[in-house]
């Protein structure tokens, strides 16, 4: 048992010095976390001095990522007022349905229109089956978005992939109704900002 | 006696909670062995006394009590006794001896035990010694005795030691439940830990605590590390826990992320799914997290691999055919062979130490039940039953039990039962889910 006291103090104290070494818990994701809420900032800073275009649609474009948005305590849903919206597969499926390139068709116009904007592709799957298996098959519907966006003309490079497999669901429900909601590719704005 | 009490300290020194020395019986296994029987058969009726304080101490009820409450539950999670309610025994345990002659048989046959346990203990400090013996109650015999040092914090484990070796007295073959399940729990919460605990759910003690996801928790074969895949920095990288020093190694894949890994039989390879631009295959890796080459290379799914018992073979899961399917490898030759072919959906395999079958999880009806299937194919065997999923099966050190996940309760908490599928228990009940449990090799 002596072992195990010692084990929880030098645990305790690789946190601390982990906390102490990147001051806010999301520092971990650079990409998302601190693009994310710098770019927001600077957008609502841009507004009051009066250099934003077009006003409120350049605003609040950003929004976090699912693993974000979970350390956070926020929803994992991508906001209604999203540009960029998800798209959905069957159960145990990575190919794109009609519908799913009719969303990604209009994401990519977005794109194509907000040139400087970069995502990320998050695939995730529902609840059923294996946590493993699930976070592959996240994967491979994240770069089956990440290719079609390609094939329509978006640059490779704007566009990153992650995949959550079952482990961030949007609904949790155990049902069909939530399931659908779950197996998804979602898109999160990284920044709208001109790479410098 | 004195040649024995050496040893006993030397092993004191080896082994840091407890150490163990015979001081009588046979190793061979007393004709009560045919006793014990499998499927739908009788359970071996046995009492556990409570243990009796031989030393000046005051008397701990913690210890007495508490050493037979780990016995007597270590013995139904076996499936294989009927341990006789406690409150049925006729003598007083402090009054009574704990050696042959000292006690009345009669007092255990009246109440139909065919076996009786009984032990004492004396503490000095922190320390504590334990005697443990079981009698065979028809034949009036001392079947087998044993002697433990260690810290008094530690008793529950010489009990799951003495539990360990009354299986082995009835089959020939130690128990396990000096073991540790390593698994990821929710607790509660919305995010996903690395927790480890023994069977009894004792000394709980959680490998992680980042607040993100942590995934695919596996041992090392020495029973000191847990590695284990997590979201906490990016990419998705493996992470070697040790867990008496606290010490971390992180392994990370230059273009990818880990799923993954499972160490081989022998420690010096583990087997780790990588995903690559969405495409995962799985990899060998030194025992520095070095990779070796790439053992699979399809443009499909391709996780979860596990090691036959000669570290020969790896099982894993492919949607090569179109849907999640077994396969088999043979790291030399890297030639593979298909396992499953029924239903849509096999995932999740784990081969058995015996070598002799593979459990995993497939589908059936829309709800995941747990199949076993020889490791030459064949028809598989349902374990349980699709009223509930029940999911992630991994097996005990001998082969003769599984652990797994189910949400037959509600949430997901974990299970053990025989390798037949018979004597189903829950061991957690955490206000969270309880997933992916990955049972230990037998502990010092």
């Amino acid at each position: 048992m002596a072992q195990f006291k010692t084990v929880r103090y030098a645990l305790v104290a690789v946190f601390l010095l982990t906390a102490a070494g990147c001051a806010p818990s999301t520092a971990k994701k650079p990409d998302t976390a601190t693009a994310g809420s710098s770019t927001s900032a600077e957008s609502k800073g841009k507004g009051g001095a009066g250099e934003g275009q077009g006003g409120g649609t350049r605003e609040s474009q950003t929004s976090p990522g699912s693993l974000d948005a979970l350390q956070q305590g926020k929803s994992t849903a991508t906001p209604a007022s999203s540009p960029l919206k998800d798209v959905y597969f069957e159960f145990d499926r990575y190919d794109l349905k009609p519908d799913a390139r009719d969303t990604l068709k209009a994401n990519a116009g977005w794109l194509k229109g907000n040139p400087s904007a970069r995502i990320e592709v998050e695939g995730h799957c529902d609840e059923r089956g294996t946590n493993e298996y699930n976070l592959a098959l996240g994967a491979k519907r994240a770069q089956a978005a990440k290719d079609f966006l390609v094939t329509l003309g978006i640059p490779a490079e704007r566009v990153s992939t992650i995949s959550y497999g079952e482990e961030i669901p949007v609904c949790k429900q155990a049902a069909e109704d939530c399931w659908r909601q779950n197996r998804r590719a979602r898109f999160v704005i990284i920044t709208t900002r001109p790479a410098s | 006696m004195r040649l024995k009490l050496f040893f006993a300290a030397l092993a004191l020194m080896v082994c840091p909670w407890a150490a163990s020395a015979q001081i009588s019986g046979d190793s061979e296994g007393p004709g009560v062995r045919g006793e014990i029987v499998g499927q739908g058969g009788q359970r071996f009726p046995i009492a556990v006394s409570p243990l009796k304080n031989l030393g000046t101490s005051a008397d701990s009820a913690k210890l007495s009590e508490g050493m037979a409450d780990a016995i007597v539950h270590d013995l139904e999670l076996s499936g294989w006794f009927k341990v006789l309610d406690r409150a049925a025994y006729l003598e007083h345990p402090q009054k009574t001896g704990i050696t042959l002659g000292s006690f009345d048989f009669k007092d255990w046959s009246t109440i139909g035990a065919e076996g009786v346990v009984k032990g004492g203990f004396s503490v000095q400090g922190d320390e504590v010694a334990v005697e443990l013996r079981l009698f065979d109650v028809y034949q009036n015999k001392e079947r087998v005795g044993k002697r433990y040092v260690g810290r008094v914090k530690d008793y529950r484990r010489i009990a799951h030691k003495f539990a360990d070796e009354i299986i082995n007295q009835f089959t020939g073959v130690p128990g396990i439940f000096n073991t540790r399940i390593a698994y990821v729990s929710t607790s509660g919460g919305r995010f996903k830990e690395i927790h480890v605990a023994h069977l009894d759910g004792s000394e709980k003690f959680q490998v992680t605590n980042n607040r993100t996801i942590n995934i695919s928790p596996s041992w090392s074969p020495d029973g000191r590390s847990v590695l284990y895949a997590s979201f906490k920095e990016r990419p998705q990288s493996l992470y070697l826990f040790e867990l008496y020093s606290g010490k971390e190694t992180k392994w990370s894949a230059r273009n990818g992320r880990y799923l993954g890994g499972k160490f081989s039989p022998d420690g010096q390879y583990i087997a780790a799914t990588l995903e690559v631009g969405g495409n995962s295959d799985v990899h060998l890796l030194d025992r520095s997290g070095n990779i070796i080459r790439r053992l699979t290379n399809e443009p499909g799914i391709e996780v979860s691999p596990s090691w036959s018992p000669d570290g020969r073979q790896l099982v894993f899961v492919s949607d090569r055919s179109g849907s999640p399917q077994l396969y088999v490898l043979d790291v030399a030759s890297g030639k593979t062979r298909r396992l499953t072919y029924g239903g849509s959906y096999n995932t999740a395999p784990d081969w058995s130490p015996k070598g002799d079958r593979i459990a995993y999880t497939g589908r059936v009806a829309g709800r995941f039940v747990i199949f076993t299937i020889s490791a030459e194919g064949g028809e598989p065997r349902k374990l349980t039953a699709e009223s509930a999923d029940s999911e992630d099966p991994s097996w005990s050190p001998d082969g003769r039990f599984l652990v797994f996940s189910s949400n037959r309760a509600g949430r997901y908490h974990l299970y053990v039962m025989q390798a037949t599928g018979d004597n189903q228990r829950r061991l957690t009940g955490s206000g969270g889910d309880d997933t992916k449990p990955h049972w230990s090799p037998r502990l010092d």
